[in-house]
């Protein structure tokens, strides 16, 4: 085949320019525009107990949202509003030094195991760690009888559990991680010579930071609040478990209609509804926000006055701080306290699964006084779980020993032998699965173990779908930008701020319609090769938010890359297939591995959608855990949560040398899951 | 057919209940499961086939066929129902399945979710629905009528709880348990003794306000109220329903700390000292609270007054059930009396079996607290099936206004 002929054959077969953002397109017109558009019609529609789609559209009415505007809605709604702001101030407040520290007071060694230490837990079930706050909340707990004994509190002891108070600690400590995240990101690429050049003038440190270092960190704290105010709208997980009658929130009183009350007109008008005020609570925020910087940065008197005070405070405060030389800087050591008061309030209830996981007792939350590994013998069987645990440390000791030795006595690259460890771990991962029946054979309590299985399986599926889907959409959107674009940057926009209670809902109402149509309703009826059609909703429901940050992802990573790698291989005659292959898909790789990761996190995690939408055969952990909520939690959920902890570290870890192998530092990595 | 039911324990056998047997058999229990787990672990290559669980077999004439099955069995059921070796080792160990098992808080979730599957595709084989929701289950598709030649251990069911209103020829569901409502206390937070749905009320919202729970499920939400004020429960009757509305959206609401349906484990954090609870759940909790170190003696609980719940569940195979042998043989084998008292040591409600009395003196003689698993006479007249009318509906409402309400 000769240039010319490809050059033909390309210019003949030109695709449009979204071309590659096309299985995007359907996906989110199938799975997101289409479901979300039937909520609405609900909302217009009557129950009908007698069907089994419980929703009679022949008359379409308001009367649904007549109903909803009635005043306990709105003290729900105000409530949940409330928790979630304050939550985000919160989050803010407490996340803001860590991110700063990380960012400007410490080595690249240290930021990078702060980052670890701040990311690591949110790896770790999100339910169970709700769950391991009942601990020391409870009334009747260590700690509780501790603060009754040194007479701080009443001999009631703490009276926490079931009030908004308990969700309100629950929901900041829950996405504390998604917003130090991003502000991390924000700061570290503040160029230090903005900063240096600000004290060089005289600025003291407090107008340096509102004046330089805040400002540039502007879109990152913007991302933060989004990534940590829009779930915690929609969070009803928190609520259910810690919140009791008082600490409801606006997704369970949604989520109730649907499942308990069997009244999806009335939960689609609360839905649409609470979306409609989550996206005018954001415009609002945004408005003070522009208002504020506008008026810090327009020369108005008030700003010019708080300006010209806080110069000379400073330069008072800088002649008195040269006058004295033995004054010590607190401001690090204050950073660092504040710090690892953070991380040991990350780390508490991780702490706490582990210990339980190995209470004598018959309940997870109450500490029998009796240690024992009970109920890990109750979950695992002990043989065969052994051998697996065996046959891993063998494989990986053996690679890391070999690594060694050859590391030494050979000139193998030190960066291709970084991939013995989790080389090993995969292919310890592979023979273990072989010998016990795809992990089944590990388990005695099927069910806890076959939900560790299905989490692995939904969030690997949804995942792989995420990938490349989100991947191919990015692709296209950094290269191919055009009209289409702005209409799908706003559906992608949209997915990520839609409250997942929502889609959950959409999704759940509509599979069955969607399991009528030939073909492609066949996987969510009858299922898919070994999957059945819980699984496929799985895929489906999870992929959707990961599929978007993914194309976030990709698209960033493409956007600071110019096109003339990919134009040069063209011109050298590659065809627009090969050019992608071996050029655009090297360059993103990084950005889709760190994608991907995200993803797994997400859905491995995933509780909402999984729960309305999963059935029998396909429960994952975080469904059967919630299932489990409803009576008394057995201590093998701890067990179970740790399993999985450890496992995910092992994935956490392979990805970490993976980028790092690629000459990422810790700054970058961190960049990249935050979706920058 | 409350005057069907029979008296169920001799009054000689309250007596033996103390403090002390309660403490022996609570830990006999603990250790009981361990051996237990041990004994299914080495078995499972060899099914037994007699049904171990309890001491010895009981005497008499008893069915105990046992249909061996295969693959996975998954169950929709309500939370801490079964014995965890009923639904897990030994199940594998005797028929040869394993077993998954889910939950739900309320009938109406379950039909939520079995409908969401289009009445084909759940994934669930058994599901546990109570009585009188069977009727529309049954009209919407939901569940599938049993293959009866696959039960033949149905002999063994007390006819008392057979053939009830909902299902006249055991069709589709066969009983599992039944089970009654009222509420425990503790003592040292409430000094005034409750003895009737009044007191409860009262305790609600007084003393125990912002202390007490309520049953997360609508019927059983709304009872108390009527059975307080010697209405009907099933009443279809406008303006009661709506003088319970008032009442509870509007005065019991703001007193309530949580819509619990299991309080146990959450009564030993100390989180309620006031909760309504089935009498199940409310014996397990005495468990839990030995567990967490309390003192279970401080807590008393109260069979609902003058009326309370009467509540039949009952094991149903789902329609479409991917192991619909299996359900069956599952459905047969726990019918077998030796599983059938193993598990009603575990949750606590009376399985509905013949001679349960002898039953109970032969298989569990250390069975504690059984006299809030078996009623006298007397009591089970004042107690009251649920019949699903048109007022379920409006019960939904009032919970789901309440919740709002108590939330705000």
């Amino acid at each position: 085949m000769t240039a010319s002929v490809t050059f033909k054959q390309r210019r003949k077969l030109r695709a449009p320019k979204y071309a590659l953002a096309l299985p995007s397109m359907i996906w989110y017109t199938l799975f997101f525009v289409v479901p979300i558009a039937f909520i609405v019609v609900y909302s217009f529609g009557a129950k009908d107990g007698s069907k089994l789609l419980p929703v009679d559209l022949s008359n379409l009415s308001g009367a649904n949202y007549a109903n909803v505007f009635d005043e306990t809605f709105f003290k729900v709604f105000r409530s949940t509003l409330r928790i979630s702001t304050i939550a985000t101030i919160g989050c803010l407040l407490i996340g803001l030094p860590v991110a700063y520290l990380a960012a400007f007071k410490v080595s690249e060694k240290w930021k990078g195991f702060i980052l670890a230490l701040v990311v690591v837990p949110s790896f770790t079930s999100f339910l169970i760690r709700t769950v391991a706050w009942r601990i020391p909340l409870a009334p009747n707990g260590f700690f509780s009888k501790w603060l009754v004994d040194m007479s701080w509190i009443g001999p009631q002891g703490i009276q926490v559990l079931e009030t908004p108070m308990a969700v309100q600690i629950a929901i900041i400590y829950n996405y504390l991680g998604f917003m130090i995240l991003p502000l991390f990101v924000a700061l570290d690429r503040i160029d230090v010579r903005m900063r240096e050049a600000s004290k060089d003038l005289g600025a003291g440190r407090l107008s340096t930071f509102f004046g330089i270092t805040l400002p540039l960190a502007g879109p990152g704290i913007i991302a933060g609040v989004l990534l940590t105010f829009i779930p915690m709208c929609g969070d009803f997980v928190t609520a259910t478990i810690l919140g009791g009658a008082k600490g409801n929130m606006i997704g369970s009183m949604i989520a109730s209609q649907f499942s308990g009350a069997q009244n999806w007109p009335l939960g689609s008008a609360m839905a649409v509804l609470m979306i409609g005020a989550v996206l005018s609570s954001m415009v609002v925020g945004a408005a003070i926000v522009w208002l504020v910087s506008w008026i810090v940065a327009h020369p108005t008197p008030l700003s010019i006055s708080l300006k010209r005070r806080m110069f000379e405070q400073s330069l008072v405060r800088s002649r008195a701080g040269k006058g004295s030389l033995l004054k010590v800087d607190i401001l690090p050591y204050a950073l660092w306290t504040w710090t690892a008061l953070v991380i040991l309030f990350l780390f508490i209830p991780i702490m706490l699964v582990v210990l339980h996981s190995f209470n004598g007792g018959s309940s997870f939350t109450i500490w029998s006084g009796e240690p024992g590994v009970k109920w890990w013998g109750e979950l695992f069987d002990g043989t065969a779980a052994w051998a697996v645990v065996v046959r891993f440390a063998v494989i990986v000791a053996i690679a890391l020993v070999g690594r060694e030795v050859l590391s030494r006595k050979t000139l193998i690259s030190k960066r291709s032998l970084n991939w013995a460890g989790p080389g090993a771990f995969f292919l310890a991962f592979i023979v273990n699965g072989a010998l016990t029946d795809s992990y089944r054979g590990i388990f005695d309590f099927a069910g806890v173990g076959d939900a560790i299985r299905n989490s692995f399986i939904a969030a690997f599926g949804a995942t792989v779908i995420a990938v490349v889907i989100g991947g191919f959409a990015g692709v296209s959107l950094a290269r191919r930008p055009g009209i289409w674009t702005k209409f799908f940057m706003a559906t992608v926009f949209l997915i990520l701020v839609t409250p997942e209670i929502m889609d959950a809902i959409a999704l759940a109402t509509w599979f069955p319609r969607i399991a009528e149509f030939p073909i492609i309703g066949y996987p969510f009826k009858n299922g898919w090769g070994p999957f059945n059609g819980g699984m496929n909703k799985l895929w489906v429901g999870q992929s959707l938010y990961a599929s978007a940050v993914v194309t976030l992802i990709v698209r960033a990573r493409l956007a600071g890359l110019d096109e003339s790698l990919e134009e040069a291989a063209a011109d050298l005659g590659a065809t627009p297939a090969r050019a992608f292959r071996q050029i655009t898909l090297p360059l993103i790789s990084s950005a889709l591995v760190a994608g991907g990761l995200l993803s797994f996190a997400l859905c491995l995690d995933n509780a909402v959608i999984s729960t309305l939408v999963s059935e029998a055969g396909s429960t994952t952990f975080p469904v059967a855990l919630i299932g489990a909520t409803r009576s008394t939690i057995k201590p093998f959920w701890g067990v179970g949560a740790v399993l999985l902890f450890t496992v995910t570290l092992g994935a956490l870890w392979f990805v970490t040398v993976v980028l790092r192998r690629s000459g990422s530092s810790s700054s970058e990595i961190a960049a990249t899951l935050a979706g920058n | 057919m409350t005057q069907e039911l029979r008296i169920l324990a001799p009054d000689s056998f309250r007596e033996k209940l103390n403090r002390r047997a309660f403490i022996k058999a609570g830990t006999a229990t603990a250790g009981m499961a361990v051996v237990l787990m041990a004994c299914g672990g080495s078995d499972s290559s060899s099914p037994d086939t007699t049904a171990a669980g309890v001491a010895g077999e009981a005497s008499g004439d008893w069915s105990r066929v046992i249909n061996q099955a295969s693959g996975t069995l998954a169950m929709y059921t309500w939370g801490d129902y079964d014995d965890p070796e009923l639904v897990g080792a030994l199940a594998e160990s005797s028929l040869g399945v394993k077993m998954k098992v889910d939950y739900f808080p309320s009938n109406e979730d379950l039909i939520t979710k079995l409908s969401a599957g289009g009445g084909t595709s759940s994934g669930f084989d058994i599901v546990v629905p109570t009585g009188p929701y069977i009727v529309q289950m049954v009209e919407k598709g939901l569940i599938q009528k049993f293959d009866k030649t696959l039960l033949p251990n149905m002999v063994n069911v007390d006819p008392a709880f057979l053939g009830q209103a909902w299902d006249k020829d055991n069709e589709y569901s066969v009983c599992k348990n039944w089970g009654t409502t009222g509420f425990f206390y503790d003592t040292t937070k409430i000094t005034k003794e409750l003895n009737t749905w009044q007191d409860f009320l009262d305790a609600c919202m007084g003393e125990a306000s912002g202390q007490c729970a309520v049953i997360d499920a609508p019927p059983n939400f709304v009872g108390p109220y009527f059975w307080a004020n010697g209405i009907d429960w099933n009443t279809e009757d406008k303006a009661s329903i709506d003088a319970a509305e008032d009442f509870l959206v509007n005065k019991l609401a703001p007193h309530i700390k949580a819509f619990d349906s299991y309080p146990s484990s959450k009564l030993a954090e100390g989180a309620y000292s006031l909760a309504m609870a089935w009498n199940g759940d409310a014996r397990q909790a005495y468990s839990r609270i030995e567990d967490a170190g309390g003192t279970p003696e401080n807590w008393r609980w109260v069979l609902g007054a003058p009326d309370t719940e009467l509540f039949m569940d009952t094991f149903c195979v789902a329609a479409g059930a991917p192991n619909a042998e299996a359900a069956h043989a599952w459905i047969n084998w726990i019918l077998i009396p030796e599983n059938s008292i193993k598990d009603l040591e575990y949750h606590g409600y009376n399985t509905g079996l013949k001679n349960m009395e002898g039953l109970i003196s032969e298989l569990a003689p250390d069975l504690v607290k059984g006299d809030m698993i078996f009623f006298s006479d007397e009591q089970v007249k004042t107690m009251h099936t649920q019949v699903l009318n048109s007022s379920i509906d409006r019960f939904v409402d009032i919970l789901n206004k309440a919740k709002a309400k108590a939330g705000a």
